[in-house]
């Protein structure tokens, strides 16, 4: 391990769904890296696989799910490794195994936050047993410290009373109240990576807004790398150094959130931005995105996105871009998946016929009209 | 939780005096005359109305009704026309077989399926799930009388290795019990008796709970918490046992309390199978001789032990899941 490695580094990842109505291609060979104490976003609609990207890494995807594909590496440790071999995929050798990734890694070196903290906790343990037996695990203390950590991490994200609020159950507690708590446990654990995935959506704004602030502080105090999964591009701002902008299964454009934000270089990520409600627009200036992302059972040919797209042309129905680097960045150079960039695709781009509106509509129309109910 | 438990209590109480009150209105509108069974075919007008006068039925129902509700309320559910007892003394002489065998049969019932239960959902759809799930669906699906029936047949009448009547209880006397000199063949023997009549009771129960346990452990294990304790890496058995197994149980409580009340239908049927002088019996003795104070005497004594374990249920439900008692201030 030398210093310029990065903390987690994901490669061509692959998680698909077996379902009965075919396979579900919810992560297709996405590519991204995490650097020590760094904020990285995964952005992108419901169903762009975000959340199935986040459980990939810790290998928490379930039955009628699997990663097919592609390498996870932590730390010099192999989270996920496929090689071809024979013909056939296959898990390298040094890939750790289920027991080495839940005792070395889940928890102990990557902790994660779920979306929903109603449904995170479980109803019939106190709180603060349940933050304690992770502290235990995790850390191999004895049950009095790890219950004395577990105060002192509830007091820290902002539990009042954590003593006596330590034998509540969590019915007893606000969304809110246990959001902090699902942090508190994150952290509590001492991890150098902690994934959250949309840990804020189930709340409402004013304890969004807290709950943002309170992740801001400890991640200064601990210097603690996040991967911040969420579909709110506000959120992206406020929190993030780098992001990553998902569109069915693929990672569109990435890029620090100044260059995101202020030098877009995907049309999608410009749909994004000019969709999200602002002070100065009423509604019927809102701009949103045309019509809903297709299944990825059966993902659009060419450029995924060209049948919501207004800038596709005739190439991006047949050329599928992956993403490249199309300018410089800070660190890492700003990538994108668009043929708009003529220098680095060399597809034709601005020579190919534009797609009628009536045209890329009825293709869109094919494209929704048959989804099954696979979601991400 | 204690405050919870009184209040369930209470509330017990209107619910025993409305099953007192449909108990007699029903045993009252049984056809019949007990009075001719008495006498026999042709009896004797002045006879008859001895009789009606001694035990009250010339009165109209509602003193009937009032006095009979004062007598329950006292501990004096009558006299049994067909025993010449009091109805207290034969069910207090029965009621211990019966509630063995239901103790028993339970205990093998849950001692089974939750296991079977627990694997099964472990093992989904893998070959362990299948042969539990198909064991629990013959379990269902077959009649108890016949499964008692078959066990007859071939452990008492072919190999001749278990007793197929009666029942001896484990505390009775050696003295008292044929063939026993010490305390030890007493629990031996009783065991023996005990064996057949459970399986044949308990067969039902066990395969209602094996079902019940599976589905509500899958649902459990699919939980977010479930999720997040893997998340947290702690190990798949702790997981089972103790992130999911605690949730799963409350509707495997349910399931069994009401399991209870078919028990005690399944009991009637097994104490015929087995010629076991219990409740079951007795109860099918009374309707047959429209002794109608046992009659009433026995039913009550159903209504009373279902009413138990639905208590017993809610309880179990409030010691499990902290929801429930949530907002009872202690």
């Amino acid at each position: 391990m030398n210093g310029t490695d990065p903390l987690l580094e994901v490669r061509d990842l692959k998680t698909q769904f077996f379902t009965a109505e075919g396979t579900v291609r919810a992560v297709d060979g996405i590519s991204f890296t995490v650097e020590e104490g760094e904020i990285v976003g995964i952005v992108g609609e419901s169903g762009a696989g975000k959340s199935v990207a986040a459980s990939s890494i810790l290998r928490l995807i379930e039955n009628p799910g699997e990663i097919v594909g592609g390498e996870v590496r932590y730390r010099g440790e192999t989270l996920v490794g496929f090689e071809q071999r024979d013909g056939e995929l296959r898990e390298r050798d040094d890939m750790l195994s289920n027991e080495a990734v839940r005792k070395r890694i889940r928890g102990r070196e990557i902790a994660i936050i779920f979306q929903d903290p109603m449904e995170s906790l479980n109803p019939v343990f106190t709180v603060g047993g349940q933050l304690r037996e992770f502290i235990e695990i995790n850390r191999d203390l004895p049950e009095s410290e790890a219950r004395e950590e577990a105060v002192d991490m509830l007091r820290e994200v902002g539990i009042p009373e954590p003593v006596k609020r330590f034998d509540d159950y969590p019915h007893q507690f606000s969304g809110g109240m246990r959001q902090r708590v699902l942090i508190a446990m994150a952290l509590a654990c001492e991890p150098s990576l902690i994934i959250a995935d949309e840990p804020t959506t189930a709340l409402d704004v004013t304890v969004e807004g807290q709950i943002l602030d309170l992740v801001e502080d400890l991640q200064q105090k601990y210097g603690t790398s996040f991967i911040w999964v969420t579909h709110d591009m506000g959120v992206v701002a406020e929190i993030c150094d780098r992001v990553n902008v998902m569109y069915l299964g693929e990672i569109v454009e990435q890029a620090s959130v100044d260059d995101l934000f202020h030098e877009t270089k995907h049309p999608y990520t410009a749909a994004l931005l000019d969709s999200m409600p602002r002070p100065d627009e009423t509604v019927e200036e809102l701009n949103p995105i045309e019509g809903v992302m297709p299944e990825a059972i059966n993902p659009p040919s060419g450029c995924r996105f060209h049948p919501r797209c207004p800038d596709a042309r005739e190439v991006c129905v047949n050329v599928h871009p992956e993403n490249r680097a199309v300018a410089e960045g800070e660190i890492h150079p700003h990538r994108a998946a668009c043929l708009q960039h003529e220098e680095v695709f060399r597809a034709g781009y601005w020579g190919s016929q534009p797609l009628d509106d009536a045209e890329r509509a009825q293709r869109h129309r094919e494209l929704t009209a048959d989804g099954g109910g696979a979601d991400e | 939780m204690l405050r919870y438990t009184v209040r369930r209590l209470l509330q017990a109480i209107p619910v025993l005096l409305g099953i007192v009150t449909i108990t007699f209105l029903l045993t009252d509108a049984i056809p019949g005359d007990p009075v001719s069974i008495m006498l026999g075919p042709s009896p004797n007008a002045e006879q008859a109305a001895a009789i009606r006068a001694k035990y009250g039925l010339d009165r109209p129902l509602y003193v009937r009704y009032l006095n009979y509700v004062a007598d329950v309320v006292q501990g004096d559910l009558g006299h049994s026309l067909y025993y010449g007892v009091p109805v207290t003394q034969k069910i207090a002489e029965r009621m211990p077989v019966t509630l063995l065998l239901l103790v028993s049969s339970f205990t093998f019932a849950i001692l089974t399926a939750v296991p079977l239960g627990v694997i099964s959902a472990k093992r989904r759809n893998q070959p362990t799930d299948h042969v539990s799930r198909v064991v629990a669906l013959i379990g269902v699906s077959t009649p108890s009388f016949w499964i008692g029936l078959l066990l007859i047949i071939v452990f008492s009448f072919h190999l001749n290795l278990l007793p197929a009547t009666n029942l001896i209880m484990p505390w009775a006397d050696p003295v008292n019990v044929d063939g026993a000199g010490s305390r030890l063949d007493v629990l031996v023997m009783a065991g023996e008796h005990l064996l057949m009549p459970t399986i044949t009771l308990g067969t039902l129960q066990m395969a209602a709970i094996t079902r019940i346990e599976r589905s509500a452990m899958l649902e459990v294990l699919s939980e977010e918490y479930v999720k997040l304790a893997r998340a947290y890496g702690v190990p798949e058995g702790t997981i089972l046992r103790k992130h999911a197994f605690r949730n799963a149980q409350l509707p495997v409580i349910t399931v069994v309390g009401l399991q209870l009340t078919a028990a005690l239908g399944g009991a009637v049927l097994t104490e015929t199978v087995f010629s076991i002088n219990g409740m079951g019996r007795l109860i099918i003795t009374a309707i047959n001789n429209q002794d109608y104070e046992l009659v009433m005497g026995t039913t009550l004594f159903f209504g009373l032990t279902f009413v138990i374990g639905v208590i017993l249920t809610d309880l179990s439900y409030a010691y499990i899941d902290p929801r429930v008692t949530y907002g009872e201030r202690e």
